[in-house]
């Protein structure tokens, strides 16, 4: 168990299926060779088959004696998709102008998975009761981590400092036990340097003041990231004081720390004759306590009153927060505590890029001008 | 009195080993420059010992594709053979292997065949060589690690070379740039995939990567006879592994890509004595080759009684998985001197176990202030000597049938 530890929450309600965070942490980490097929942070159309292709039966995690279970290693052309790319080349070599023109833009390979594969597909019967939301999925950062347990080299670590959990790529040999014994198949194997390679919750960035990629990339400001131990910071206020963000498939025993909020405002069904159907809702409850666990009753059931409480009385932190009004509001880093921590270790510590968003409990706010200036 | 109980102990003892096997006697040549899988000179010259390999069982692993296929896994025939210069030693190995797996191209889930050679650092107290497969705490071993890689492991050096990582496609070469970029990038792959390690026991194997293990290897297969060959050349003495009286601890570790092998997923001999030119001491061969005579059967009753409610073993899976060591292959992977001593003393070699998580209320052992491993088993020591026979006896006997 690391000393603290660093969280996102992810708002459900809020997520546009947009793929800007995919795309943030693409170009950012996983434009390197061999990991073309990699998506570190992907975002999934759920009920789907999701990323790699049916990855929720694919095995790993622990049993509720906590035992690490047996799991599937995906394969890249079946499972994850292998990255296509069209015929450039042949497209500005051909002369377009004789009689039989090759046509245009060609995959390299036929395609038969990929990232987003079944996207916006959903399920139910249109227009009855079909219903989909998505789903952005990185790396969980767990407490009790599968991926550390599967090593047989102690080459995945959990940073004492803010439970960041990383592969020394030293150490690493490529056997792939943990893609076997992580239950959301977020370690992906790089097959030119036979290493394991996974999302780092853009450590690099946080202890220089910035967000993840992803969070700070999102356009629906769906993420929030903080420290758990926090109690000002609102990953702390939305998974341990109103209990609304759940971590994704508890079941499986690894102690999630990327949380959810549950998509909670679903439109009606519609009967046979096209009339709505009062109080009924398209996303089963089923669904989301499968994924959410059973504690996803309780966080709908105060996220309504909350709406409710702020439709009468004009007031509600929890809705407050959820809102996002201010973008800095969203994320409580603690540059300071890293500050300390490198000092700690004899390391030099790295410079603040951007202190919009530092204001973690080790952080005072006078250390920073920006709160200067607002004090 | 005293000399004839003196005299009845060495007769006992004398009985109770019989040496065959596992000692391969090097074969002094010129150099060892040029000698590749398939040279003349093993061709020629090579005196191939009979060594069977086992798989091994210890750990329990998490794929679960590769437990179904290694389920029921027989153990193989390999042969050994050494050669030395004066300078360096060669072992060469050939093991028999239906498909030729070799690692190309953009895969998740496939392995290539490979093999190990494992040398002991000290092999001048034979009773107390290193855990097998993995050597032990202030017990180290030099591992050496080949496989059959199609294409060149491209690893980022660390010589700042970043431009060279990044895809294809993310680059803005075009045409003949590109077809340059890829040369580049392809120049940077490490060819071929081999590996020297050190390691002091389970999760200690570290790769020596700052260019002190000066070795070599090559491995190649031949279709005709679906066998691979294998072949590892160090040098005699290096800060890694010396021999001892001219006289080396090796062991052979062979994986099958198509059961999906790799890490503990493999076949693996017990130690063999690797004999250099001049070398006249017994006490490795003898080590090695020991077989205990105990009786059987009583030993399989004590190890039912003493040993089954924590160590699993084929035809003894009433403990729980992960609570220790499994045993189905130990007596073709052990010596008998390291049984015993794990019986008498379980401190002196503390397996680590396999996952760490895996079941919290299983440690397999304890760590005080000072860092030292403490196994949860107790000493068996309060057992007769004979019972300890026995006992060993019956262990000799837990290993894996041979295939055809």
């Amino acid at each position: 168990m690391s000393k603290r530890q660093l969280a996102m929450v992810m708002d459900l309600n809020k997520c546009i299926g947009c793929q800007t965070c995919t795309v943030a942490c693409k170009t950012q980490w996983t434009n390197r060779n061999g990991r073309e097929y990699m998506y570190w942070n992907n975002v999934e159309t759920y009920p789907g088959d999701g990323y790699p292709k049916k990855w929720m039966e694919l095995g790993g995690g622990f049993d509720a004696a906590g035992d690490l279970q047996p799991g599937i290693i995906p394969n890249i052309e079946a499972d994850y998709g292998v990255p296509w790319d069209y015929n450039y080349e042949s497209l500005a070599e051909q002369n377009l102008l004789s009689d039989k023109p090759e046509p245009g833009f060609r995959p390299d390979q036929s395609p038969t998975w990929g990232p987003n594969w079944d996207e916006d597909q959903g399920d139910g019967n249109f227009p009855m009761d079909n219903y989909f939301f998505y789903l952005p999925r990185i790396c969980n950062h767990c407490s009790n981590p599968g991926c550390l347990s599967a090593c047989p080299r102690d080459a995945i670590f959990k940073r004492e400092e803010d439970g960041v959990v990383l592969v020394d790529l030293d150490r690493c040999q490529g056997y792939r036990y943990c893609i076997a014994g992580c239950p959301y198949k977020k370690i992906y194997f790089n097959p030119k340097i036979s290493k394991s390679e996974k999302c780092i919750l853009c450590f690099p960035r946080i202890e220089q003041g910035l967000p993840p990629a992803c969070a700070q990339s999102c356009v629906g400001r769906i993420r929030f990231v903080g420290f758990l131990d926090d109690e000002e910071s609102q990953v702390y206020k939305l998974v341990h004081k109103y209990k609304v963000a759940l971590p994704l498939r508890p079941d499986y025993g690894t102690q999630p720390n990327v949380y959810y909020v549950p998509p909670v405002d679903t439109p009606p069904k519609f009967d046979e004759n096209g009339k709505i159907i009062e109080g009924s809702d398209r996303i089963p409850m089923e669904e989301l306590e499968k994924l959410f666990g059973p504690a996803v009753h309780d966080a709908i059931k105060t996220i309504k009153a909350e709406r409710e409480k702020r439709k009468k009385t004009g007031e509600s932190e929890l809705m407050d927060i959820l809102i996002a009004y201010q973008h800095q509001d969203m994320f409580r880093l603690d540059h300071n505590y890293y500050v300390e921590v490198a000092k700690k270790k004899g390391m030099k510590p790295l410079p603040l890029v951007d202190e919009r968003y530092v204001a973690g409990k080790h952080t005072k706010p006078s250390s920073i001008s920006h709160f200067k200036v607002h004090a | 009195m005293k000399r004839v109980v003196t005299i009845a102990a060495a007769l006992s003892l004398a009985a109770s080993f019989s040496i065959a096997g596992n000692v391969v006697t090097a074969v002094k040549v010129k150099s060892l420059k040029h000698l590749k899988c398939g040279s003349k000179l093993i061709r020629k010259y090579a005196k191939f010992q009979k060594v069977v390999v086992y798989p091994q069982t210890t750990v329990h692993l998490n794929d679960k594709k590769a437990n179904e296929l290694n389920k029921d896994a027989k153990a193989k025939v390999v042969e050994v053979a050494a050669f030395t210069d004066g300078k360096n030693v060669a072992i060469v190995t050939r093991w028999p292997d239906k498909t030729k797996d070799v690692y190309k191209g953009y895969k998740s889930d496939i392995y290539p065949d490979g093999f190990a050679v494992q040398f002991a650092s000290d092999a001048s107290k034979p009773e107390k060589l290193p855990y097998i497969g993995m050597g032990s705490d202030g017990r180290p071993v030099a591992i050496y690690l080949r496989k059959a890689y199609g294409q060149g492991v491209y690893e980022p050096n660390g010589n700042g070379d970043v431009a060279h990582q990044v895809n294809e496609h993310n680059t803005n070469n075009f045409g003949k740039n590109l077809k340059k970029f890829k040369k580049e990038v392809k120049k940077l792959g490490v060819r071929p995939y081999q590996k020297a390690f050190v390691s002091e026991g389970f999760r200690s194997m570290t790769e020596i990567k700052d260019d002190s293990a000066n070795y070599r290897t090559d491995m190649h297969y031949v279709k005709k006879y679906h066998k691979w060959g294998g072949m590892v050349v160090r040098p005699i003495k290096d800060a890694y592994a010396k021999p001892a009286k001219n006289e080396f601890a090796v062991a052979i570790a062979v994986w099958d890509g198509k059961e999906l092998q790799r890490d503990g997923l493999k076949r693996l001999s017990s130690w063999i004595a690797v004999k250099l030119p001049g070398a006249k001491n017994k006490a490795l061969e003898k080590v090695v080759s020991e077989r205990v005579g105990g009786d059987v059967k009583k030993g399989k009753e004590l190890a039912m009684t003493n040993c089954a409610s924590c160590h699993r073993w084929k035809g003894a899976e009433m403990a729980p998985m992960y609570m220790a060591p499994d045993l189905s292959n130990i007596g073709g992977q052990a010596t008998a001197a390291y049984i015993k001593e794990s019986i008498v003393d379980p401190n002196a070699v503390v397996v680590p176990g396999y996952n760490r998580n895996s079941h919290p209320n299983f440690a397999w052992y304890t760590v005080d202030d000072k860092g030292h491993r403490t196994s949860a088993m107790p000493p068996f020591n309060y057992l007769k000597p004979q019972e300890i026979n026995d006992l060993v006896a019956y262990m000799q006997t837990l290993k894996a049938e041979v295939e055809k």
